[in-house]
């Protein structure tokens, strides 16, 4: 659990205590910290506590994912994609595989800031294209607790003009506890842009 | 109230038959990806299932996806000549195999590992005849690979390669005897990111374990990134031998460390 690996001896057993509550209750991830919402997109490192709220869009939890559900919304997922580490011996295997709610659309870092400008077309462009154009659509983005991509990436969809997005802050995370998985690969167009940078 | 309830009813379709469709795909999914892994490491082996020579303990739920208990159990010890664990979602599944030497007694090994996301997790055990018997078991913890360490690298790496070994219960002649392997290693999975320069800290893992009680081994270990930061390893060694107990332990990275312990007193 990401809630357990904290400095702060305190707040890690505040966090293994709600780590715990939030399983039972398979709830967002509800920071135990107050984190205010940046003004722009979240530069800072890619993890830790994210705001209980991204202003424009609606925080689902699982119950409200799962009443949206119906609606056939495009669910966005922007998981980092795992890299082969450095150090590992070249005969080692290295066979990453991700798994995410059925149907969802993989741009593994489509919720980086600042993403390059060709990158944020792409998404943008990739968007509109799962959309059907739609700027009504309902269109969820998630990734992992405690992950600012899928805050990011929301943030991205309501500057382009999304009316109906919806942020699942608990993620992979928060669905597979009540729901199967599939197996998902990165989206062909969003991989596709990022060119030489793969 | 209402999540709560949502997620009872969440519970109730995912083990009843109305998603069974759904879950036979990732059934299905899951052997799929088993069936690669077995290819990879055991080629064109044959891997029976065995409800008897081995079987995982493990938390269904962990609390800590870096540091997850596993248990191998394996009850026909005088069969074993060694066994292999894989968690398969994992990015690298092969996450340890531990051959036993005549010093052994394997009828139950612990370990810690990371668990990178809801997986499967397989032990299999490599019987004398040379055949190998799979078992399996279903793991919820999620993020253990990649989970930050709470610390600076130079700090994780403080006192590097030290070691206890501690022996439990009386010994008696002729008795198995308990002990617990602690190994100072962060073993970096590669896979953790410092948070402030968002590099990753390259991967620097425990490769080798070898135990022996004087000249007789007791075991060696394969490690890899799955295996948790300071590693500990619960085993049983044969009162039989003679002299120190050694082991030694060698990391990807050419650290190499040796430790020589004083063999349990026996008591009468």
């Amino acid at each position: 659990m990401a809630l357990t690996r904290l400095r702060h001896p305190t707040l890690q057993v505040a966090a293994a205590g709600l780590a715990a509550l939030l399983l039972a209750a398979a709830t967002p991830a509800d920071s135990p910290v107050n984190v205010p919402e940046p003004e722009g997109y979240w530069t800072g490192p890619p993890r830790g506590y994210t705001p209980p709220t991204l202003k424009g869009a609606t925080v689902l939890d699982l119950a409200g994912l799962e009443a949206l559900l119906p609606e056939k919304p495009v669910l966005l997922d922007v998981v980092l994609e795992e890299r082969r580490p450095a150090g590992l011996p070249a005969d080692r295997p290295w066979s990453p595989t991700h798994r995410s709610i059925p149907d969802a659309v993989w741009m593994p870092g489509a919720g980086g800031a600042p993403l390059p400008p060709e990158r944020e077309k792409a998404f943008l462009s990739r968007v509109e294209a799962l959309t059907g154009g739609d700027r009504s659509k309902p269109v969820v983005t998630f990734c992992r607790p405690e992950c600012w991509g899928s805050w990011n990436a929301g943030k991205r969809l309501l500057q382009a003009g999304y009316r109906r997005v919806y942020w699942f802050p608990s993620g992979v995370e928060g669905w597979q506890d009540a729901h199967e998985t599939a197996v998902a690969k990165p989206d062909p167009a969003w991989a596709a842009s990022a060119g030489a940078d793969r | 109230m209402r999540t709560i309830a949502a997620f009872a009813i969440g519970l109730a379709l995912s083990a009843g038959p109305v998603l069974a469709a759904g879950a036979g795909d990732s059934d299905a999914e899951r052997e799929a990806r088993w069936g690669e892994i077995k290819q990879s490491v055991f080629k064109d082996r044959a891997v029976e299932k065995t409800d008897t020579l081995v079987s995982i303990d493990a938390p269904a739920r962990a609390l800590d996806a870096a540091l997850v208990p596993i248990t191998l159990t394996m009850p026909q010890k005088d069969r074993v000549k060694g066994v292999y664990l894989f968690i398969d979602d994992n990015p690298s599944p092969y996450a340890a195999h531990f051959e036993f030497g005549p010093a052994a007694d394997p009828s139950e090994v612990k370990l810690r590992v990371r668990v990178n996301n809801y997986t499967n997790v397989h032990a299999v055990v490599e019987t004398k005849d040379g055949k190998l018997h799979e078992a399996v078991k279903f793991v919820k913890a999620s993020g253990g690979c990649s989970a930050p360490m709470g610390m600076s690298d130079e700090e994780a790496m403080r006192g590097m390669g030290e070691m206890r070994l501690k022996f439990g219960g009386d010994v008696k002649p002729g008795q198995p005897v308990e002990a617990t392997l602690m190994v100072r290693h962060p073993n970096f999975s590669g896979m953790q990111m410092n948070q402030i320069t968002r590099d990753y800290t390259p991967a620097r893992y425990v490769q080798k374990l070898s135990v022996a009680y004087g000249d007789t081994p007791v075991f060696t270990l394969d490690g890899d990134i799955s295996l948790a930061t300071n590693p500990v390893i619960n085993f049983a060694l044969l009162p039989e031998g003679r002299g120190p107990i050694k082991v030694t332990a060698s990391d990807n990275q050419g650290g190499r460390w040796e430790h020589s312990f004083d063999a349990p007193a026996v008591s009468n």
